[in-house]
């Protein structure tokens, strides 16, 4: 067995952690973190193929045709390839959707001024100039964005909201065919499906993963510091977590797996597990008799072992993963991987030595 | 070994076991009786087992609570089956994108509405959910074409609103402006119990005040998608038997004659009785029937090329009201033809003079909390039928994704694999690192037993990939609190039942962390990921509450 790292200079232990916590931190900050889609927005097109596809030549060949940043993934399956091509988001669906959102608050306004102003005369002046703005965005939205060359200015409101939301859909729609024939141009495929997250819906996935995050964060917190109710320990723990959240995000900057909403899920679990391994060596330590570098490195002992059968099934998780190339899968496992390797490192290596420290200093 | 367990006669006087036993026969029992909250009642029964085995510390208590649960979970499995998303069975998910953001009450409206639409043409299986609140995902279990296609058409759909005064068309749908719908605030209704008002377009008004001129007290029938040159078949003997006593059935007929009038259409009422080999179908296209209507009636339509609409057999049934002109008999609403409310012209309108904007208003039924909540629905129905569809928003359908079922079995297959690696990958590990068979066993068969508990709980609802995911990855951390268990065990020093309290006070730790680190994402209605969320925490809550202190019952008797 391993002999006990806490007998001697304990604070060697720190070095593997700091210096993977520094790498993680270098590799976030020089390379970034891949938004996917969800996050992201854009199109996510998804291809089956006989014959594998040259990547980077399909990258340029799609940026020839007038797409910024094309993203493209081949993977090899148990029945062919399968090509995943991402698009960032495109402008003119960006400027839809802003369209859109002044629209829809600006339409009942004008709807109401309409009616005053025919009942009564009222309000004529600025019945006329938010009728006219409301009308030039419908403008900018049939024929500009949509191409639907129709005359605007004779539809009354009625009209030029069935209109409005029929171009919106055929922007949309525009779009993916436009996707779909630069692809058919380069690949023969046997099915594509085409999946595009809007600005809308991608502003707010971001939303809703930061209160998550924020949530997870306040609730584990005060829950840590409940049951220490110390401060040194409850902070150990914490770091420890959060430590382990970096090495993590730093691996998925490494090793380029995209922050989707499903590695985010892991990223939240980890979290959880991270904090599991923290509290079994606090509380041994904290809460036994005994010389605390043994009561360290036997908490240790447990908690390598219940690392490991959590690894090992995430393992079973990634290899189906790599054979099934289902992107859930491969998001969750890789992400919780790196992240209990690094609890490994975060937990044994700061928790620990930090509440050695405090013990051994308060004798 | 098992000295300390009591034997069988033992356990017939031994009243925790039989409170247990019989909790277990009324879960079992109430499985049977209710099978649509199988998923439920699995949870119940893990939270009520859970804490009794908690509270009574005894081993058999806390063997028999997982082995009862466990039974339980069986049988749920072998009556129920297991439900899988589209991704395991093959399907299409058709994306919705709403018009505009909604807030979370009108989000579960559109669901609702949506799923009601969906099911019109028999496919129960069809999943409808939110995604953030601006789109919608609607799936369903084929990938065929055809199906999908009648899937989209019927979600593209939108209502027509069509408003009719003494057999003419009044006001339409394209009539009223957009976002003028509006609910009376209390203090102008002036005597009634609710009120809609709405404003419509310059020729609208017009339109109106010219048809409705000199009509007061006449019936605005508003129609929601009324069927048009069709034949509405009424069942006679259903349709006496649910008409009120003082009704005549002649006068009933011709009220719902008159409620069908209109210039230009040829809509007439025809009794099932009626419809024999040989009868005059043409000019007609459509037919509206009871979905209990004999078979024969059904053929006569469908072989004669004539599209039907099948409704239940209520919906067939008007509902009769008297008002208006001398206060005549009236059909207030016959949801069969799409009639949903008959509101009576007030005499200040019909002078002639065009009028920008109107109100709907009337009495509610009841008395108190109720009258109220009779008021508020009957806002939310207008409002509806005006805004030319059940859906508060307008919506367009995104592109769809199509995974063809031999490919979704096979990831299941796969997926099923996955598991089972799993679960021997990390046997070996605590085989490797025990080697001593009294922990080994015990170790694997409670994982087992919780893996199982977990699949007939999250597949008494839908499995899908990312709850596919939370269970493989259960199997490497429902292990942790049996090896927390047995390193405490084997330690030298100190009784066993404080090695064991000192063991669960750890664990009672860890999983409170892990349940409250997930619990945001498991309310934060990302639909994609709850699965995972949901797997996770009830895989956390099964091993606090049951498997480990059973696991414990066995280790503390082994080691």
């Amino acid at each position: 067995m391993l002999p006990n790292i806490y007998k001697g200079n304990y604070l060697l232990a720190l070095i593997p952690p700091l210096l993977l916590i520094a790498l993680a931190i270098c590799f976030v900050l020089a390379n970034g973190i891949n938004l996917g889609v969800d996050f992201e927005g854009g199109t996510l097109a998804t291809l089956q193929t006989k014959n594998s596809v040259d990547a980077s030549w399909l990258e340029s060949k799609l940026s020839e045709e007038g797409f910024a940043n094309p993203h493209v993934n081949v993977f090899q399956t148990t029945y062919g390839y399968k090509v995943e091509v991402e698009f960032a988001q495109s402008e003119e669906i960006k400027r839809a959707e802003s369209l859109k959102s002044e629209f829809h608050a600006l339409l009942p306004e004008v709807s109401n001024l309409e009616v005053r102003y025919l009942s009564t005369g009222e309000n004529g002046e600025e019945y006329t100039q938010k009728k006219g703005k409301l009308y030039s965005i419908a403008e900018e939205m049939i024929n500009g964005l949509a191409g639907m060359n129709e005359v605007v200015s004779n539809k009354n409101l009625n009209e030029l909201n069935g209109l409005f939301a029929s171009s919106y859909s055929a922007v949309y729609k525009n779009y993916e065919k436009k996707v779909g024939a630069a692809i058919n141009k380069h690949v023969s495929y046997d099915s594509i499906s085409l999946q595009t997250v809007s600005p809308a819906l991608s502003t707010q996935f971001i939303e809703k993963a930061g209160n998550v995050v924020l949530f997870s964060a306040i609730l584990s917190t005060l829950f840590v510091f409940v049951v220490f109710r110390t401060a040194v320990p409850s902070a150990a723990v914490l770091i420890g977590a959060f430590s382990d959240v970096v090495i993590a995000l730093g691996a998925m900057s490494f090793f380029g797996i995209p922050l989707t909403l499903a590695s985010f899920a892991a990223l939240i679990m980890l979290v959880g597990y991270s904090l599991d391994t923290d509290v079994l060596l606090t509380m041994r330590m904290l809460k036994r008799e005994g010389d605390p570098r043994e009561k360290a490195f036997d908490a240790m002992k447990t908690g390598i072992t219940m690392s490991t059968t959590a690894i090992v099934a995430f393992s079973a998780l990634f290899a189906l993963a790599y054979l099934t190339r289902i992107s859930t899968y491969y998001e969750i496992s890789s992400v919780v991987i790196c992240g209990l390797i690094g609890d490994i490192f975060a937990t044994w290596g700061i928790n620990a030595v930090i509440l050695l420290k405090y013990m051994l200093g308060r004798r | 070994m098992f000295e300390k367990f009591p034997s069988l006669g033992q356990l017939k006087n031994d009243r925790r076991f039989v409170f247990i036993l019989l909790l277990g026969a009324l879960m079992f029992a109430g499985m049977f009786i209710y099978p649509i909250y199988i998923g439920f009642l699995l949870i119940l029964s893990l939270l009520i087992f859970g804490t009794l085995s908690s509270v009574w510390k005894e081993p058999h208590i806390r063997l028999s609570a997982l082995f009862l649960l466990l039974i339980l979970a069986v049988s749920a499995i072998a009556v129920h089956g297991i439900k899988f998303g589209i991704d395991f069975m093959g399907g299409t998910r058709i994306p919705i994108v709403l018009e505009h953001s909604v807030s979370d009450l009108t989000m579960q409206d559109m669901v609702n509405t949506i799923k009601k639409r969906a099911s019109v043409i028999g496919l129960t299986e069809i999943k409808v959910k939110a995604v953030g609140n601006s789109e919608i995902y609607v799936e369903l279990p084929s990938a065929d074409e055809e199906m999908v296609s009648r899937v989209e058409d019927i979600l593209e759909k939108q209502g027509v609103y069509l408003g009719v005064v003494d057999g003419k068309t009044a006001i339409t749908g394209q009539d009223i402006l957009p976002g003028t719908i509006y609910r009376v605030p209390t203090q102008y209704l002036g005597g009634s119990d609710w009120g809609v008002g709405f404003s419509i377009t310059k020729a609208g008004a017009e339109h109106f005040a010219e048809i409705v001129k000199g009509k007061a007290n006449y019936p605005l029938y508003m129609f929601l998608d009324r069927p048009s040159n069709a034949f509405v078949v009424v069942n006679r003997e259903q349709l006496k038997e649910s008409l009120p006593e003082s009704v005549e059935m002649d006068d009933a007929l011709a009220a719902m004659k008159e409620a069908l009038e209109l210039d230009g259409d040829n809509t007439i009422i025809v009794f099932e009785e009626d419809v024999l080999p040989g009868m005059n179908l043409s000019n007609r296209t459509y037919a509206v029937l009871r979905k209990n209507a004999p078979q024969s009636v059904k053929d006569i339509f469908s072989s004669a090329g004539i599209m039907t609409k099948e409704v239940e057999d209520n919906e067939m049934i008007p509902e009769i009201s008297y008002g208006g002109v001398g206060g005549a008999m009236v059909v207030a609403k016959w949801e069969a033809v799409g009639l949903l409310s008959s509101p009576f012209l007030s005499p200040q309108i019909t002078d002639g003079i065009p009028s920008y904007s109107y109100s709907i208003t009337g009495p509610a039924s009841g008395a108190g909390q109720e009258k109220v909540l009779n008021a508020e629905r009957r806002v939310k129905e207008i409002e509806s039928i005006l805004k030319g569809g059940a859906l508060p928003v307008r919506i367009t359908l995104g592109s769809k994704t199509t995974i063809p079922a031999p490919l979704g079995q096979e990831f299941l297959r796969l997926s099923l694999i996955g598991l089972l690696v799993a679960f021997l990958i990390v046997s070996l590990v605590i085989s490797l690192t025990y080697r001593r068979l009294n922990v080994i066993l015990p170790v694997i068969v409670v994982t087992l037993a919780e893996v199982i508990v977990l699949i007939a709980i999250t597949g008494s609802f839908t499995i899908d990939l990312a709850t596919m995911a939370g269970i493989i990855a259960a199997v490497g951390v429902s292990v942790d609190a049996q090896i927390i268990i047995t390193d405490e065990l084997l330690k030298k020093h100190g009784t066993k039942e404080e090695k064991l309290d000192k063991a669960m006070s750890i664990i009672n730790t860890n999983v409170t962390v892990a349940i409250l680190a997930m619990l945001p994402l498991l309310f934060s209605g990302m639909v994609e990921i709850i699965g995972f969320a949901v797997a996770t925490i009830l895989g956390a809550l099964l091993g606090a509450l049951l498997s480990r202190p059973a696991y414990a019952a066995i280790a503390g008797e082994l080691i």
